[in-house]
């Protein structure tokens, strides 16, 4: 409806305008649907402005139109009238998944094999954050509701999208992640970095790049720009990178960063970041008492700092649903969070930020809550991570630090550091580092840390053998494959 | 494990007032013969290690370490990787590269890298000797009797007494019988690592994994290379999966020759290698009973390189003077449980000793377990069951358990459940390489948790992926903790615990998305 003057003079027309201003307005406050009810019997209203009417409002009523039209008018109105009011009646399912990534649709997909009605909400393309994109869940009878979905108000736990309601006996919030950026309060000219999203949306390589942080993004992204031929360097707030990993691998790949060739900028910080007269960045970096370092004529600098949970759209405090002082949603073992009916699961947790992870805390939700499992639960514990730095790490389970904490002395620890056979006739050589940490009387194997070439093959294997429990001795009783890298791990003395 | 502890007493002391020189005489200085060395010189006792290299037929020679170091394992390997760097240099150029579209391999320059590194591995086992104070005898040995062992070599000779003896002389290259000019002009595995030259036009024969292996490499390293196989390939392994790697590697370029056996190698006029072959014309249940055809194919060569089986060379050792008994038609040395040979105090590990898988770190094993029974009054006993291996053909072959034909023998197969997928590595994806034999399959029980029996997989960097899942194996995996373990993304490995497709569902089996 516009709402552009009456440029008319016919009292007829002026009239009608009038009429369908104030219907306008009607329609557009809070229980529109039932001004829609009346118009629905508006005699002045027939079949194909009815259809226009509506069709405004909403898509996908053709069907509608095309069918209504040879009916009695009776019967043709009082259909209208419950199109009305459909909006008003939320739609209700068994399952309804709030975000359409590797953990949303991994559980929707399970729930609806297991023959619950379910709906799964995503504003953006399905697929989420995870590179195998395209898992077009048509064929298991999910329906997928394009738009962004805002807890609302109601008895039930209800979601809004695009002003229609939904509700359903279960919820789950798999809304993911993004990165965290500085603001520019903090840091000016934080806006001119880019983070790992953008990452893959550069077009040239840059010839000079700055990645800022110490995660696993961080050094995967600076190792990737190094290798490709880019001078690069690594801002860090500490002396190492990965400092939740294990201390050999964290002190490992901060020496094997280094000998590559990227500049790592220790104990240093951000605290500037301008553009030259030639378009390019420079940044300004502290270093403790240190004078300020310049990095100048930088083509690229990425803020790998983190990444933060995605919900402050979802206005979650409706349902008063606990957060914690990240801001990721608060959950117990089986991903329920402090309300009933709701769950959360995948990187808006905050815990083990994996794909694999998601997936699977997505499957044991819907066998928990449709396939009668009553403690179906994703095991934390023991999984298994991988970082593509060069060379990659692969690692599962407690840190030696962590084993030390949990089980006092009561902890071996074995380690080897061998050159792969590949590096016998290369100039260049690059060691493997292993550490198995093992604990109480039996040798239980807690963790198993490595960084070297192919170590992101080998550790699956090993995860399923440490997911049930081996021990030394059982390392100890397999035979080795040689000639392998892998073989040391059950070679290990 | 109870350890005996006896009182220290100087060398001297032993080589005057004791019977025996000494404690162990191992025969054969390769992975089992100094594994058993090295850890019974760990608990103090008197070891030698008496090791000798008889030439080839071609006059190829090489230092301690056995087979694996020196013509086996670590060069195979090395080669392996020089292959696949070719075929990543042709893939980098999709990645955006800037590289030649073809790279040629030189030779000498690899051959010569590859002499050095086992060069210096034959020293560090002679450094690693000393530091145990084992004493090596570069020496070819013989028994007088079963305590006495004469070592002999162009300049030296000596007697060494013994109160115990290992044999761990493993096996060399069979040349076919019946084909002449075989051994005149046909090199093996003893000689394709020691070429100064490149091999040029190859013909590589036999259908084991020794043959697939070296065709493989020597393709992707460039040479236009022909396999000839009289009937199956990879006998002994997972047939479909055997069947998949003969096709990757027709799919690499190596040409087949299959059911087809020599007749006859003989110089051609341009001074390279003719080579004579009949084909089968049909297969019988006997193979003696085949029927071949009259028609004869030839073709010339640069190289003709036999991969037909290997044998134990033991005439040399005059075993009968010990009393130790072979096998009639293998050669190999018969042994129990213990490792024991029909003489009391002689024993066999490793490739020699008979129905052992020949594998390098079996031996090894076997040698140290050996070493604590005799020495450190261990009782554990090898176990021979489950052992992981891996083919290195360019495409890798990973294997441990039972294979498919074996578990359906075993159980029937009602009883069983196969998990299978064709997947494609992520990494081929840019390059649009071919993935179609990139295949898993797991043999699992039928029924409860569905322990595992086997699994194959067949894809790239396959011994690194195998390793975990034989310990998994060993601990008595079922697919059940298959699918409860987390997968690591993205990977070749993780497509082993996603399997989801059975062979009796009859679904397609290939993987899409996640």
């Amino acid at each position: 409806m516009r709402m552009n003057r009456c440029r008319s003079s016919s009292k007829r027309e002026r009239q009608s305008w009038l009429q369908n201003g104030i219907n306008y307005w009607r329609h557009r406050i809070r229980g529109y649907e039932l001004a829609l009810c009346t118009d629905a019997w508006n005699p002045r209203l027939r079949t194909g402005a009815l259809y226009r009417h509506f069709s405004r409002l909403y898509t996908g009523y053709d069907v509608l139109r095309k069918v209504s039209f040879k009916l009695p008018e009776v019967v043709r109105r009082s259909l209208w009238t419950i199109i009305a009011v459909m909006p008003l009646l939320a739609r209700a399912f068994d399952l309804l998944v709030l975000g359409g990534g590797s953990g949303g649709l991994a559980c929707a997909r399970r729930a609806a094999e297991l023959g619950a009605r379910t709906a799964l909400i995503e504003r953006g393309p399905l697929g989420g954050t995870c590179v195998n994109v395209g898992c077009v869940p048509k064929k298991d009878k999910i329906e997928i509701i394009p738009g962004s979905a805002s807890f609302s108000d109601g008895s039930k736990p209800t979601v809004e999208v695009n002003g229609q309601q939904y509700t359903a006996s279960h919820i789950v919030i798999a809304t993911g992640g993004r990165p965290d950026v500085p603001t520019e309060t903090e840091i000016p000219g934080a806006d001119f970095g880019i983070t790992s999203d953008g990452f893959f949306n550069l077009e040239d390589l840059p010839r000079q790049a700055v990645v800022v942080g110490a995660g696993y993004i961080a050094v995967e992204l600076a190792g990737i720009f190094n290798h490709l031929g880019c001078k690069t360097s690594l801002v860090i707030r500490y002396d190492e990178v990965l400092r939740k990993f294990d201390s050999m691998i964290s002190s490992n790949c901060t020496t094997e960063l280094e000998s590559d060739g990227v500049a790592l900028l220790k104990r240093s910080q951000v605290c500037n970041v301008s553009r030259n007269s030639s378009g390019r960045l420079v940044v300004t970096v502290v270093r403790g008492n240190a004078a300020d370092h310049i990095l100048s004529d930088v083509d690229c600098l990425v803020w790998a700092i983190g990444r933060k949970p995605n919900c402050q759209d979802l206005n979650m405090s409706k349902l008063g649903i606990s957060l914690d002082s990240t801001g990721h949603i608060c959950t117990d073992e089986y991903q329920n969070t402090n309300h009933s009916g709701i769950y959360a699961l995948g990187d808006v947790c905050g815990k083990a930020l994996l794909t694999p992870v998601a997936i699977a805390a997505g499957r044991k939700l819907a066998n928990r809550l449709f396939g009668g499992e009553a403690n179906a639960k994703l095991d934390y514990k023991n999984i298994p991570t991988v970082v593509f730095s060069h060379p990659p790490i692969a690692t599962i389970g407690l840190t030696e630090g962590e084993a030390e904490a949990k089980y006092g002395q009561n902890i071996k620890v074995y380690r080897s550091t061998f050159t792969p056979l590949y590096y016998a006739v290369t100039e260049h050589k690059r060691k493997c580092v292993m550490k198995l940490v093992c604990a109480n009387a039996n040798e239980q194997v807690v963790g198993l840390h490595m960084q070297g070439m192919g170590c992101d093959e080998i550790l699956q294997g090993f995860a399923v053998a440490i997911q049930m429990g081996a021990t030394k001795a059982n390392f100890d009783a397999t035979l080795a494959i040689h000639p392998t890298s892998a073989e040391e791990l059950v070679t290990l003395r | 494990m109870a350890r005996l502890v006896r009182p220290f007493r100087s060398r001297w002391y032993h080589r005057f007032s004791e019977k025996y020189e000494y404690d162990l005489l191992v025969i054969g200085g390769g992975s089992g013969g100094l594994a058993c060395a090295k850890e019974a010189a760990q608990y103090g006792k008197r070891v030698a290690v008496m090791d000798y290299v008889k030439p080839s037929p071609q006059g190829s020679v090489w230092g301690l370490g056995g087979t694996c170091v020196n013509v086996g394992c670590v060069p195979k390997k090395l080669m392996h990787h020089a292959a696949l760097l070719g075929a990543g240099v042709r893939d980098a150029r999709s990645y955006g590269w800037d590289l030649p579209a073809e790279a040629t391999v030189d030779w000498s320059t690899l051959a010569s890298k590859l002499r050095d590194h086992v060069r210096s591995l034959n020293w560090g086992h002679r450094v690693q000797l000393q530091d145990k104070h084992v004493k090596y005898f570069n020496l070819r040995g013989s028994f007088l009797d079963k305590h006495s062992i004469r070592g002999v070599s162009s300049t030296k000779e000596v007697l060494l007494l013994a109160e115990n003896v290992v044999l761990a002389v493993g096996l060399r290259p069979k040349f076919p019988e019946n084909v002449p000019g075989a051994v005149e002009h046909g090199i093996t595995s003893d000689d394709i690592f020691w070429l100064q030259k490149s091999p040029g036009k190859s013909l590589v024969v036999g259908g084991g994994y020794v043959a697939l292996e070296t065709a493989g490499f020597l393709r992707g390293l460039g040479l236009d290379t022909t396999l000839m196989v009289r009937s199956c390939c990879l006998r002994g392994f997972d047939q479909e999966m055997a069947t998949l790697v003969s096709t990757s590697l027709r799919e690499e370029g190596v040409k087949f020759l299959s059911g087809c056996r020599p007749q006859r190698v003989q110089r051609s006029q341009e001074g390279r290698l003719q080579v004579t072959w009949q084909r089968r014309q049909n297969v019988s249940e006997e193979e003696q009973k085949d029927e071949w055809d009259e028609k004869e194919g030839q073709e010339d060569f640069d190289t003709v390189m036999w991969a037909v089986g290997r044998q134990p060379v033991t005439k040399d050792l005059q075993l009968e003077k010990a009393g130790v008994q072979t096998e009639a038609t293998t050669g190999k040395v018969l042994v129990g449980l213990h490792d024991e040979t029909s003489c009391p105090g002689v024993y066999a590990i490793g490739d020699v000793a008979e129905g052992r898988p020949e594998l390098t770190p079996v031996a090894i094993k076997a040698g140290r377990l050996l070493a604590q029974r005799l020495f450190a009054g261990s009782t554990t006993l090898m176990d021979y069951t489950n052992v992981p291996t891996t083919v290195f053909t360019p495409l890798e072959l990973g294997s441990v358990g039972l294979t498919e034909e074996k578990a359906v023998t075993l159980l029937s197969p009602d009883l069983i459940e196969v998990y299978h997928a064709y997947y494609k590595p992520l990494e081929y994806s840019v390059p649009n390489r071919n993935s179609n034999q990139c295949y898993i399959k797991v043999v699992c029980e039928r029924e409860g948790k569905q322990r595992i029996l086997g699994i194959h997989f067949l894809g790239p960097n396959a011994g690194e992926v195998t390793q975990g899942f034989a310990l998994a194996l060993r601990c008595g995996a079922s697919y059940s903790d298959l699918k409860s373990t987390c997968g690591i993304h993205p990977t070749c490995a993780e497509e082993l615990i996603k399997l989801q497709i059975t062979k009796r569902s009859g679904k397609d089996p290939t993987v899409t998305g996640c």
